[in-house]
């Protein structure tokens, strides 16, 4: 299959007077002919689009896991969806990064416990000790 | 440092009692949801099924839902999972499965041809394995995805557009038949008034000439050659009005109308050129290249000439 947007030149999200104007600038007759057979009818532009999308997620994925050049991945597909290799990151070392991170702050939480149990209750005794004074400050004043 | 929150399937994998499972899992729902012609009930207890004997131990619709996401990252966290903890024998199992899944309602979809190639590719499963184990799975070949940006696809799968386009087509040809048809006798009939005028002409003509030859007939004789002549003359006068000048057949040994722009000339020249080249005629006759590079000569004599008037 092939990407018939980029062959073309449209951007997929094209409307359809875009698009009939760029099929009919197309130089080659046989791209032209399949160009209109898939955009001349919205329930077939529709599917296409849908097999489109597909193809440019398992493109993507390819990319980032090194399969590009795959046994598999040959062809008009191989040629229309490939993608550069973007700045791939390791979903699984990014994942034990991430864990790891998160367990780090929780033993450094755990470890400070006393202290901040110490800082918490200091904190409501002071407040408890204002909001008394407050009342009883007014309860004289009546 | 990443601040970003744990996603749905990050939450999901370290939840699990197997990461290698859960993972397997999202995969083969990723097939199911591109089976098409299956209800949502249905993939559900397919995907339970198939899942038997994993032990990730949580909840299938969370693992569903992602799936039905389209969630790039989660799939690609899922395989990078399993290549990392699969053996080669896994990983056929996994294919097995995922052929399995994705072929038990018979045709296997577009999507899943490249999907289940992914996942061939992902393995390290090379193409004639994969090749046998459909055929084994299925009783069927793994054939080559279909490809719907061509025309002859739409052909296979939407005939019935294709069956109004031709009547479309068809009725517009037989509209225009017709009104040729109906163009071709109003010009027969009005060939046919002519005729009938000419005719009338004629004999009154002829009824003149018969008065005068009756009147004089020596010199019916001469004015008979008289007109003949003056026929003649007739004819040669419009030659004779616009005598061509040596641009017009120039223009004619090029095929062209007076008045041709240099850029037809150009054209005209190139086509003619290619036609006439007497390397062309080089295994008949002698005779026949020598005509040709006869012609060829005169054509290029034009053309030059052409080039030089026209600049």
């Amino acid at each position: 299959m092939r990407d018939l947007y980029q062959r073309l030149g449209v951007s997929p999200e094209a409307n359809d007077e875009e698009l009939k104007q760029a099929v009919a600038r197309c130089p080659n007759s046989a791209l032209r002919q399949d160009a209109e057979a898939v955009f001349g009818v919205a329930s077939h532009r529709q599917s296409y689009h849908q097999a489109l999308e597909t193809l440019n997620d398992i493109g993507q994925l390819r990319a980032r896991l090194g399969l590009t050049h795959g046994a598999h991945w040959q062809g008009d597909v191989a040629n229309d969806f490939s993608r550069p290799p973007d700045q791939a990151v390791s979903r699984h070392d990014e994942l034990v990064d991430r864990v790891s991170h998160a367990v780090s702050l929780y033993n450094r939480v755990r470890g400070r416990r006393g202290f901040l149990l110490l800082i918490a209750a200091f904190g409501t005794g002071t407040g408890i000790g204002i909001a008394v004074g407050f009342t009883l400050s007014r309860v004289f004043a009546a | 440092m990443s601040i970003a929150r744990f996603s749905p399937f990050e939450l999901l994998l370290l939840k699990s009692r197997s990461q290698v499972d859960t993972a397997k899992l999202l995969l083969l729902a990723w097939v199911l949801c591109h089976r098409q012609q299956v209800s949502e009930g249905q993939r559900r207890r397919r995907l339970a099924q198939v899942s038997v004997h994993f032990r990730h131990g949580h909840e299938l619709a969370p693992v569903m839902q992602i799936a039905q996401q389209q969630d790039l990252q989660a799939i690609q966290l899922a395989a990078e999972v399993l290549r990392r903890e699969c053996s080669r024998e896994h990983g056929l199992g996994v294919m097995h499965q995922a052929i399995a899944v994705a072929t038990d309602t018979g045709e296997l979809s577009l999507a899943n041809h490249y999907i289940l190639r992914f996942l061939a590719d992902l393995f390290d499963v090379p193409p004639a394995t994969l090749a046998t184990l459909f055929q084994e799975l299925t009783g069927r070949a793994l054939t080559a995805p279909e490809d719907p940006s061509r025309d002859a696809y739409w052909r296979i799968h939407d005939a019935e557009h294709y069956a109004k386009y031709e009547a479309e087509q068809a009725r517009q040809a037989e509209a225009a038949r017709q009104q040729a048809r109906q163009e071709q006798q109003r010009a027969e009939q009005a060939r046919q008034r002519q005729q009938e005028a000419d005719q009338a002409r004629e004999q009154a003509e002829r009824e003149k000439a018969r008065q005068r030859e009756q009147q004089h007939e020596r010199e019916r004789s001469r004015r008979h050659r008289q007109s003949h002549q003056e026929k003649k003359h007739n004819h040669e006068q419009p030659y004779r009005a616009t005598p061509p000048d040596r641009t017009t057949r120039a223009l004619a040994v090029l095929g062209l109308m007076p008045g041709a722009s240099k850029l037809e000339v150009r054209k005209a020249y190139r086509r003619m050129a290619q036609m006439h080249h007497p390397d062309r005629f080089y295994t008949e006759s002698e005779h026949r290249i020598a005509l040709a590079s006869a012609r060829f000569q005169r054509i290029k004599s034009a053309y030059d000439y052409l080039m030089h008037t026209y600049q």
